[in-house]
């Protein structure tokens, strides 16, 4: 975010000649989705006679963004532009772990387990976190959830672990 | 005429509708209650409630609110959500101005003006006259979908599927011209959008695309998952890196003297005027919306002010003029939406999604089949613009204390929140891990600059345009000509191409950017 042009990293694998590194890796990335949405409709079937077939359509918005991808690359070869900028892996890691977790437990260990353990892993995401107030608004939210969702609400919600409910 | 007013009148029934409540613990006796108004305050408070928090823009809160509807009837569901909307949208602007964090891109040119009033303790009439703007720039709106509906349904029904093609195209044009930053990236994020829209099954021959079968998959990606991933976490994690903490300074003194001065009431009118009208305008056009619009009537105000040097030290028409422009644009992009079934932008998008969900398939057909689900839900916007002049003016103490929640406390709730939403849209744990990694590839589009908003718009059209596209080429025997030889289509086509060229020019790119670079000033 705080990137800015001249603040050269120490190292970088990027190579000199490329004067806006954000734009040149997205235009990269974006090429390598389009590559990969290529080969993943690449057994549908295609025009008939004057027809559309199933494979049609996404490959030909597939190429498109090829070619819109490779234009992005060479803007980041010609044009200066802002260094890549810094990525921190506290954030997203406990955050994606806190989903992922919710995800396998909802089934199987029910909404109060999946809630509560989803905000205490999330709030390892954050260095500021004092875990008494945490642990306080980790309870309360669960229990609000647990009233919100199933009973205000209505929907189809499972509450407690499947082992308990039989 | 006749034909506006017996509408409005077939919507206001509706909302005004009473059900009679007969609970057991009455004994027999039923109490009368108007349920539709009920549900578009609690929409408008809780759509308040999760906008006020910063780092949740309006899309965040739709989608994230879009599960608490989905119990009830269609009507029922559309007003609330509608609510819901605009109950966000007044949340950003409450943030911007107290604490300088716009909760949205709509409202960072509030900030510009907002805040400095706020810290010069007339916080107070900022937030008031951003509420009586908003809810004249709604009135204004409100007839204005009123005459403007009917007609425009008339002109879809003579739409062909070339034409359909060629309208959406002109929108995602408009799209990209009027989004912040490159447009050569805001168009690949289009495209990236469109081909997010074809995995699942094809409509035409059932075939299954890109799915890799997984099961999961074979309904296509979920619209609410999708924009929950690249909007609420996404913004989570973003958040979580700039440090949450450090930026949020509160406004301090204590919010006092609530009503403008009858000199700010003077100033003002002429800029809400100016902002509704612009804001109306800028909201029917495809891709526009509430963003575009605040910034064009901030730049606006600037232009016509005797002395625009005020501008940016809290200046009350530089809040009151964004803050109408933003309400009207929002209100009016229901017009694409409910003539055409065509979504001018991503809220509008999850309409489509809520509205799939319940069934609707918007279009010119629902606004013939199921008018008193069209009309009620017009007819409940002016409502809720009533709504949120009457509860927020006295609420607005809670809202300032409902800032002072840490971050470090919000954000996991909000995790927690939107994973049971999304699980609870289809129950199926595997949607909460697409968010989940669209919440990562989110991240890294905010990394690289790419705007994630046309990538959702792009998701919604993608299946309308395939369609239609498959249509008109089948019509005309696989000429693609058909798109220029019929006349409107040929005209939406010329239009297109003109932003488009007009676009990548490089006078109008240098005025484009102008624009946008006011708020960082």
């Amino acid at each position: 975010m705080n990137a800015t042009p001249g603040h050269a990293p120490v190292k970088s694998i990027i190579p000199k000649w490329v004067r806006n590194p954000q734009e040149f890796v997205g235009g990269i990335a974006l090429m390598a989705i389009a590559v990969f949405a290529l080969w993943a409709s690449s057994d549908l079937q295609g025009m008939r006679g004057f027809s559309f077939g199933a494979g049609t359509a996404p490959r030909m918005f597939g190429f498109l963004l090829l070619g819109l991808g490779a234009l992005i690359t060479v803007v980041g070869v010609v044009t200066e532009g802002p260094h890549l900028a810094k990525y921190h892996w506290r954030g997203p890691f406990f955050v994606t772990v806190a989903i992922l977790t919710f995800a396998f437990t909802i089934r199987p260990m029910g909404m109060i387990f999946a809630a509560m353990a989803a905000f205490l892993i999330a709030a390892c995401g954050s260095p500021e976190t004092r875990w008494t107030e945490t642990l306080i608004v980790a309870v309360c939210l669960t229990a609000f959830c647990a009233l919100l969702f199933p009973y205000a609400l209505g929907l189809p919600l499972q509450l407690l672990p499947t082992f308990m409910i039989r | 005429m006749g034909d506006v007013f017996s509408n409005l009148g077939l919507g206001f029934g509706v909302v005004f509708q009473f059900v009679q409540w007969t609970p057991a613990f009455l004994g027999g006796a039923s109490i009368p209650i108007p349920v539709n108004i009920l549900l578009c305050l609690i929409g408008a408070l809780v759509g308040t409630l999760v906008g006020v928090l910063p780092g949740i823009g309006t899309i965040a809160t739709v989608a994230m609110l879009l599960p608490i509807t989905f119990g009830l009837p269609p009507v029922g569901a559309l007003i609330m959500l509608a609510g819901i909307y605009y109950g966000a949208q007044y949340g950003g602007s409450t943030t911007s101005i107290l604490v300088n964090i716009p909760g949205e891109a709509g409202s960072v040119v509030t900030a510009l003006d907002g805040f400095q009033m706020a810290k010069k303790g007339r916080a107070g009439p900022a937030l008031a006259i951003a509420a009586i703007g908003s809810f004249f720039a709604g009135c204004v709106a409100t007839v204005l979908i009123a005459l403007l509906g009917a007609p425009l349904t008339k002109i879809a029904l003579a739409f062909g599927p070339a034409e359909y093609f060629s309208l959406m195209v002109l929108g995602l044009i408009f799209a990209v011209v009027l989004a912040k930053g490159s447009v050569l990236k805001a168009i690949a994020m289009i495209v990236m959008g469109l081909l997010l829209s074809m995995v699942g099954s094809d409509i035409e021959t059932g075939a299954s695309r890109m799915a890799f079968n997984i099961p999961e998959l074979a309904d296509g990606l979920g619209f609410a998952t999708l924009a929950m991933g690249l909007f609420g976490f996404a913004e989570i994690i973003r958040n979580l890196d700039a440090g949450g903490e450090t930026d949020r300074k509160l406004v301090q003194e204590k919010v006092s003297g609530l009503m403008p001065t009858r000199q700010d009431l003077k100033e003002t009118a002429p800029a809400i005027l100016r902002g509704t009208g612009l804001g109306s305008i800028l909201g029917i056009l495809p891709g526009g919306g509430a963003v575009i619009a605040s910034f064009a009537a901030y730049t606006l105000e600037k232009k016509v002010a005797k002395d625009p040097s005020k501008f940016g030290h809290g200046e009350i028409r530089g809040v009151a003029a964004p803050e109408s422009a933003n309400n009207a644009a929002a209100q009016t992009s229901f017009i694409p939406l409910l003539t055409l079934g065509i979504p001018p932008n991503a809220v509008m998008a999850l309409m489509v999604g809520a509205m799939t969900i319940h069934g609707i398939v918007p279009g010119p057909q629902v606004m013939q089949k199921q008018p008193e689900l069209v009309w009620g839900m017009i007819a409940s916007m002016w409502v809720g613009n009533l709504m949120l002049l009457i509860i927020n003016l006295p609420l607005v103490g809670i809202w300032v204390r409902l800032l002072r929640v840490p971050y470090r406390l919000m954000f996991p709730s909000i995790v927690v929140f939107c994973c049971i939403g999304i699980y609870s849209v289809n129950n199926a744990p595997t949607d909460v891990m697409i968010a989940g990694a669209f919440g990562l590839v989110g991240y890294w589009l905010i990394k690289h600059d790419f705007e994630p908003a046309p990538l959702l718009l792009g998701m919604v059209l993608g299946p309308l345009m395939e369609e239609n596209l498959r249509r008109a080429l089948l019509i005309s025997r696989g000429d693609w000509s058909v798109f220029l030889t019929r006349p409107l289509s040929a005209v939406l086509m010329a239009i297109a191409a003109a932003l488009l060229i007009l676009a990548v020019l490089p006078s109008l790119r240098k005025k484009r950017d102008e624009v946008f670079v006011e708020s960082e000033n």
